[in-house]
């Protein structure tokens, strides 16, 4: 029997935030993880991530995986990986199979950090070979820069699904369909913009009735479903495919609490199966900690927080922290959880219809219905102004919490305030000096660089392009608006990167002056 | 196959490991050495890893990491190894599994 002060189960964002914040603290910790490799999946996330500074916001997730990886190293936190807890049983006795061996180890303390897995849902054909989880063509792609296939449906419009069908347009691959059971966008509306403003069509209120193919996926029907989610005849739609991408949720995977005796509940606002536990992740079970998605479906981001805050409640369960530090060092960490838990998708919102902004104007029922705000609607949100010469003009439409186009600003054109949710607003005497910083810091790649204006007829407009092949200065192509359709001709000024930008480039384009406040994309 | 991504706007062009030869059902295949067998056979657009046993209806890749056991193969001679998780060796022996078989149903 091998004996440790704590053990954690998982090598993902919680799990080595928690190992982290107790071997800093003197505890002797090792982490298992079945992967060949740290990190669970924020390796596999490449869009920049949303928050404020002190959540590493506009942070891309695989830079902030490589910095805990290296945060855990200094830390001397022990990983051991391909080693898969197959047992949790009493006196905190973990079993685990490494390779071919099954091992017997015993801790005082145990953290459980395995996070989720996919939930799936079954069709006629939902096992031909090209049905696949969103979260395997994240792998594939991400991972391994293997396209999961040429033509894609999602089923999902959930943040998984709709940032999954962006990562599948730079991969390379087409996306000719985002459909969702559910009548309204179930992810963050900047993420469905962007998806949506590349020309990819979005059915709500639409799910697949049946996927073709002998010996794999060759095409897919969809449908409408009424309120009752019972087809609607006749509203079929075919598109040939070659995969279809499953993204409808995740599920946590506390088997192991429930093996132990823990006392669990069925949590839909949690995400299913969860452990019941305190703030900082106490179970019912003394000594037996979690954080993560374990204990309820949220992101890595909040999946961190509570990570180092189990990491320092196992410490103090073990004497190697008094109360009253704990409770000063926890404090911090509860303030930026808090912040995260904030807005229009907080876990205590989930589920209920939002039909205002924390500042009482209406949400875009476009953004929630089809994917993108209509031309219209636009117009109601405070950083949509208009002005001489180049400024922003900002498309964040719900409350979300996220501020770095605040910080990104030289000239402080953009406002927040301090409440980490509230709309951003063009400031009066906004002195733009148009250096795209706003552009490239906003993770939901909703800020735009527009002259409505340039004295000769026409506009331009710059947009945050993370696509291959870059178009070439000069080249002309069609202008598109948020809904993905054609609305003019464009002409490619500048495509400008910088390393602050961190690979997202700055595309501008000329159009005629009357489309400045429509033309949201090119396409060559 | 063009199922490789050359160059990705964010991740760039993506480390590989040595350029290794196998075999898939006995034919010659490339793929680079550590990354997942499911890996270079998609980059083949091999589709099919499996039949199942009672009803003989293909199976590939799902999940990607492990968990769902649909893109078992014969590697090797041994049957239920999960292909998406296992690195590629240089000369493995890859094969369809029927059943728990790298033999056809009809031969089994």
């Amino acid at each position: 029997m091998n004996r440790v002060d704590l053990i954690i189960v998982g090598a993902g964002p919680s799990g080595l935030s928690a190992a982290i914040e107790a071997s800093r603290r003197g505890l002797e910790v090792i982490v298992f993880d079945e992967n060949e490799k740290p990190g669970g999946q924020l390796f596999k996330q490449i869009h920049k991530f949303f928050g404020s500074k002190e959540h590493r916001a506009k942070v891309r997730g695989f830079n902030i995986g490589k910095q805990l990886l290296e945060e855990a190293d200094e830390a001397g936190v022990r990983v051991i990986l391909n080693a898969t807890v197959i047992g949790l049983y009493q006196d905190k006795e973990v079993v685990v199979r490494i390779g071919d061996e099954v091992v017997h180890y015993k801790a005082d303390a145990v953290i459980i950090a395995t996070g989720a897995a996919e939930n799936m849902v079954t069709f006629p054909g939902w096992t031909l070979p090209g049905v696949i989880g969103a979260g395997a063509a994240q792998t594939m792609m991400n991972l391994h820069g293997i396209k999961p296939g040429k033509r894609v449906l999602m089923l999902g419009s959930g943040n998984v699904g709709l940032v999954v069908s962006f990562q599948l347009l730079q991969s390379g691959c087409e996306v000719v369909a985002l459909v969702d059971a559910a009548p309204r966008v179930g992810g963050y509306g900047v993420h469905a913009a962007k998806v949506a403003r590349t020309g990819v069509p979005f059915y709500l209120s639409h799910t697949i009735v049946e996927a073709e193919g002998e010996d794999h996926v060759t095409a897919v029907t969809i449908a409408e479903v009424d309120e009752r989610f019972q087809f609607v005849p006749g509203s079929e739609k075919r598109f040939e495919v070659d995969t279809i991408c499953l993204a409808v949720g995740l599920s946590p995977m506390s088997q192991l609490l429930k093996m132990a005796g823990a006392e669990m509940e069925d949590n839909p606002k949690r995400g299913g199966q969860v452990p019941i536990c305190d703030n900082h992740g106490r179970t019912s079970l003394p000594g037996i900690f979690v954080a993560g998605d374990v204990s309820g479906i949220e992101e890595a981001s909040s999946a961190m927080i509570e990570g180092r805050m189990a990491g320092i409640a196992a410490a103090e369960y073990l004497g190697y922290t008094d109360a009253e530090t704990m409770q000063s060092d926890l404090e911090q960490l509860e303030n930026a959880l808090d912040g995260l838990r904030q807005g229009m998708f907080a876990p205590k919102n989930r589920g209920k219809l939002i039909e205002k902004t924390e500042e009482g104007i209406d949400i875009s029922l476009n953004l929630l219905e089809k994917g993108y705000v209509s031309d219209d609607e636009i117009e109601r949100y405070p950083g949509v102004t208009h002005r001489k010469g180049v400024h922003p003009v900002i498309e964040c439409t719900q409350n979300i919490p996220c501020n770095p186009c605040q910080d990104a600003c030289p000239k402080k054109c953009i406002s927040i305030g301090k409440d980490i949710t509230s709309l951003p607003i063009v400031v009066d005497d906004c002195d733009c000096i148009n250096c795209g910083m706003c552009v490239a810091s906003c993770s939901g790649q909703a800020i735009f660089l527009v002259d409505e204006d340039c004295g000769d007829g026409t506009a331009t407009v710059t947009l945050p392009y993370e696509f291959l092949p870059l178009p070439e200065e000069g080249a002309v192509g069609n202008a598109l608006g948020r809904d993905g359709q054609v609305v003019c001709k464009a002409e490619v000024v500048s495509v400008k990167t910088a390393k602050a930008f961190d690979k997202t480039y700055l595309l501008t384009m000329r159009v005629p002056k009357e489309y400045a406040m429509k033309a949201r994309f090119f396409k060559s | 196959m063009d199922n490789r991504i050359t160059e990705h706007p964010i991740l760039g062009i993506q480390e590989k490991g040595e350029p290794v030869e196998f075999t898939f059902d006995g034919k010659p295949v490339k793929g680079y050495e550590g990354e997942p067998i499911a890996a270079a056979l998609k980059a083949e657009g091999v589709m099919v890893h499996r039949y199942t046993q009672k009803e003989h209806k293909p199976r590939g890749i799902f999940c990607a990491i492990g968990r769902c056991t649909d893109c078992v193969m014969v590697v090797d001679g041994v049957p239920n190894i999960r292909t998406c998780i296992t690195p590629l060796k240089r000369g493995m022996d890859v094969r369809t599994q029927y059943g728990v078989s790298d033999r056809k149903f009809e031969e089994q």
